[in-house]
Parts: C-alpha cells; structure tokens; sequence
C-alpha cells in the first residue's frame, strides 16, 4: 500500500507538470482569438437551454410536476454535456497526439486524463449559469447541495474511464469517431435530460436505470430540485458505475497500450 | 574488466518487429474479404518485417558511440526502444540514467501557442519541471536568440527560427544519457556553428552519447566507439576503422546497382 502511494506521489513530481501544461495548452487554444473568451463557456449552456427549453416545453408540452422544468432540464444538460464532450475529446486525444507519443516517452494515459480534466474546469464554470437558473427559477439552496461533489467525481471518474476505452477503440478502429457521435447521439435520448423518467413504460424504466449518467443525473436532481438527502441505493449506483468503468477503462488501457505504436 | 556500475546501456538482445501488413487500423471491409481469402491470411506471416534482429551490446559510462547504416537499416528504431517509446518485441533494454532524447526536436510544439508558452509546454513534455525552466528560461531565450518574437505563436516563425528554439530547449539540461538523431544541422550558419559547439561542450562534459548520422566524418570526430547496423542487424563494432568497411560496402553497393542497371 505505501508501495502503491509512493509510485502515485513519484507519477506526480514527475509528470504532474506535464499534466498541468497540457490542460493550461488546451485553455489558452480554445479561447485564443475568440471576442467573448471564457465567456462562452458561461453563455453556451444557458443558449442551449433556452433553445431546448422553448422546443421542449412549447412545442412538445413537456413539464415535471412540481419543480421547474428549465432547472430540470439544465442539470441534466450540464451533466450530459460534460460528458459527450470531455469523452469525445479524450476518444481522439491518443490518435491526435501520435506525432508525440512517436518520439518521446510519455505515459499515454495523460493526454485523455488531461481532456478529462479541461473540459471538468469548463464543467465547474458552467455551474454558474446551473445556480443563475436555480435561484431564479425559485428553486432555492438546501444544504445537501454540499454533497453534490461526491456526483462531480463519479461523472469524471466514469468519464475518465470511458476515455480510456474509446481512445484505445479508437487507435485500433479509427470508424469509431463516427461510430461513437451516432452512440452519443442515441445516449442523449435515451437518458432523462429533457423528459421524466415515469413517462416511460416501467420496464423500460427499470432498464434504463443502469445507465451510469441517469445515476449521477438523478442523483444531483433528488438534491436540486426536491431538496432531499440522496438515498444509500443512490450513493451506491453512482459509486458503483463509476468505478467499473473507471477499472475497465484502465485495465484495457493499459492492456494496450505498448501496441498503438505499431498502428500510428 | 569494467565495474558493473558502469554500465549506462545495456541492450539485451532485441529484436523489433513491425507487421507491414498492419494498415492504420483495421477496416471492416477488409477484414470481411480477407475471411474468405485463404491466401491473403497465410500471407499475414511473411508480411512480418524485423526492423532489428537480436542486436546485443552494452554502453559505459561517458561512452560516445556512434551508429551507422544505410536508410531503413534500423537505427532510429533502435534509439527509439533504447528511450522508452517503443517496447521491444523480443530482448530487454535497461538504461541507467535520465535520457535526453533529441529523436526529433520540438515535436511538443504546438502552433498556436507563443514561443513563452512552448518553452514550458515542450519543456514539459521533455520531463523538465517547472522550477528547472523557470531558472533556465533566460538562458533559453539567449541561446535561441529570439527574444523579440517571445510573445509571436510558432506558427508565424520561420522553420529555422523554430528549431533554434527546439534546440535551445532540448540542450539546456545535463543529461546522463544524450540520443542525438543527426540533428547538428540547425538554422543559419552562425547558429550552427553555435550548437555544434554546444554539442561538443555537451559530449565532451562526460555523458553517455548514442549518436545517428550519415556524416561520417563527424561520426570520426566524436565517437569512441562506432556499431554499423544493417537490415536491423549489427554488422561490425568497434572502433572508427568501422566507417571505412561501412564505406566500403558501400560503394560497393553502389557500383553493384549500376552494374545491375546496365544488366538490365
């Protein structure tokens, strides 16, 4: 075990710098040249919203009962978002930076840990706009808000483990980038962000329920919106696919990882 | 006989193979034909193509060796598993020391970036810390001479202007063990003279060099000891007579293929 911390802590000095630069590049890229800068990443999800929001509630009469439906719909959007978003980036990270993995030894796994992390920067700013839209909705605080990190990290741990196994895919199937925005696309739906979950047959419902990110969705709506304290079968599913993933993505990761070299 | 200590590089029999066969990834279509293609799967094993065959020596301690061949004879992959980019297929490499690799400079750059932004960025990816540039940060901009166009993206440099700095970055540290890809030949004259001298200075102050090029005269200059590889096999070690027998071969070769020509 104090093997096991010192070899993390060592990892750290060593190319915790690295890590840190890598994140700080794709910042200062993102942003250069745009008018607005950071701004966007403000502005993006309320725009989202708005448009989906008027889609949704006018034309398909959507509503939960109960709670505001623009704060319904911007949790899930924020939390989905992170992840198709920060997955997506983390997919092409490995194949985007062979030129580099080609002629210097760096440990692979950090160029989609380190996508994983920038785009979980942006996703602690679009936060803002989430508490703009929950004070003004009336929703109101409480304070289990304070557990809320607890889903921060299982949605970037899950993330990070998705990454890990969409960027080794990826190296050996390069069709996966189109494969996986179809994937995406059919996830958006298929998780609760713009509709309830008790309008669908139960048991449909009860398969959905596996879905991780309905886990952490969920998870952060009983607290948000109803004010409750999450129960243990809550904790337990976000924890429990969170970490699966997350030691599936780093045991195939790592299976592979000396082979992506023969395939740049 | 020489302390086992002294030893800096120890290549243990390796071999290296690559699978021509292999073409970026895999594509379904291809992969649903060759099921029905007997011929085509029976061929897989001939595409195989060892880059090295049990290539077996040792290096001490402040050792310059240089390697020799013909393109496509090996070296590069040979420097390449000795940094840890690659895994040998067959063999084992140790290396006893932190290596500077200069396989192919400034391949952290990114274009968008300034040239402040890269210094620490490349730095970074070279392995140096963020203290270790902030103190050699001044001697960087000195050596590269580039100090007006510090805050000017790499993208709006001159190739020349981006390999000063490269170069200046890579050279900056004392490493135990220097991989040098015949990259002596950087910017205008003045500058080469510059880090030609730096290059020696760096050969000079005792450490471990593995030193490619096709310049066999400064392979005589520099080298203590000179190994020939060819077709991924070491063909002669030893001392500089080395390069003669190299050119021998060929010119002999040479004449060979144009007495295969007239044939013809």
């Amino acid at each position: 075990m104090v093997k096991f911390i010192n070899n993390i802590k060592y990892t750290w000095i060593k190319y915790g710098f690295l890590l840190q630069q890598l994140v700080s590049r794709d910042f200062k890229v993102k942003y250069k040249r745009s008018v607005l800068g950071i701004f966007w990443s403000l502005l993006y999800p309320i725009l989202m919203m708005t448009v989906m929001a008027i889609v949704f509630s006018n034309v398909f009469k959507m509503s939960t009962p109960g709670v505001s439906y623009l704060a319904y719909l911007l949790i899930g959007l924020t939390y989905f978002n992170y992840f198709s978003e920060a997955s997506n980036l983390a997919m092409s990270s490995v194949v985007g930076n062979f030129s580099l993995i080609n002629k210097v030894y760096i440990p692979k796994y950090i160029f989609p840990l380190s996508k994983c992390l920038f785009v979980g920067i942006n996703f602690l700013l679009t936060l803002i706009p989430l508490y703009v839209v929950i004070l003004a909705t009336g929703t109101g605080l409480n304070w289990w808000h304070l557990l809320l990190p607890f889903s921060f990290i299982c949605l970037f741990l899950f993330t990070v483990g998705m990454g890990f196994i969409l960027s080794t895919i990826s190296v050996f199937l390069r069709d996966m980038f189109y494969i996986y925005g179809i994937i995406v696309t059919i996830w958006t739906y298929l998780t609760p962000i713009m509709y309830d979950i008790n309008i669908i047959n139960p048991t449909l419902q009860f398969i959905m329920k596996f879905n991780p990110l309905y886990q952490f969705i969920n998870f952060a709506r009983s607290i948000i919106l109803y004010g409750n304290c999450p129960t243990l079968g809550q904790f337990a599913g976000c924890a429990v696919s969170a970490l699966v993933i997350f030691f599936i993505g780093i045991f195939v990761f790592k299976k592979n990882q000396d082979k992506f070299i023969y395939y740049v | 006989m020489k302390k086992k200590e002294e030893i800096m590089i120890d290549v243990n029999h390796v071999s290296m193979r690559f699978n021509l066969g292999i073409e970026k990834g895999f594509s379904l279509k291809q992969g649903f034909i060759d099921l029905f293609n007997k011929e085509k799967r029976k061929n897989k094993k001939k595409n195989e193509f060892w880059a090295l065959k049990d290539v077996d020596f040792k290096i001490n301690k402040g050792e310059v060796v240089g390697f020799i061949g013909s393109n496509g004879a090996g070296k590069s992959t040979l420097l390449k598993v000795v940094a840890g980019v690659m895994k040998p297929t067959k063999g084992s490499v140790a290396a006893y020391g932190n290596i500077c690799p200069m396989i192919e400079l400034g391949a952290g750059f990114d274009p968008q970036l300034t040239a402040r932004e890269n210094i620490y960025l490349n730095g970074a990816v070279m392995g140096y810390s963020k203290a270790l540039i902030d103190s050699k940060f001044d001697e960087i901009v000195e050596f590269s001479e580039l100090k007006e166009f510090l805050d000017v993206p790499v993208q709006n440099f001159s190739s020349g202007m981006t390999a000063r700095l490269a170069f200046s970055i890579a050279t900056i540290v004392d490493p135990e063990i220097l991989i040098v890809d015949e990259i002596l030949s950087v910017g205008d004259i003045a500058f080469q003279a510059k880090s030609e001298a730096k290059m020696l200075s760096m050969i000079g102050g005792g450490t471990t060099v593995l030193y490619v090029s096709h310049s066999l005269e400064s392979i005589k200059k520099l080298c203590d000891r000179v190994i020939w590889i060819e077709h991924g096999v070491v063909q002669k070690m030893g001392g500089k007579e080395v390069c003669d027998d190299y050119l021998k071969f060929m010119e002999k070769k040479e004449a060979g293929d144009k007495n295969g020509k007239e044939g013809n």
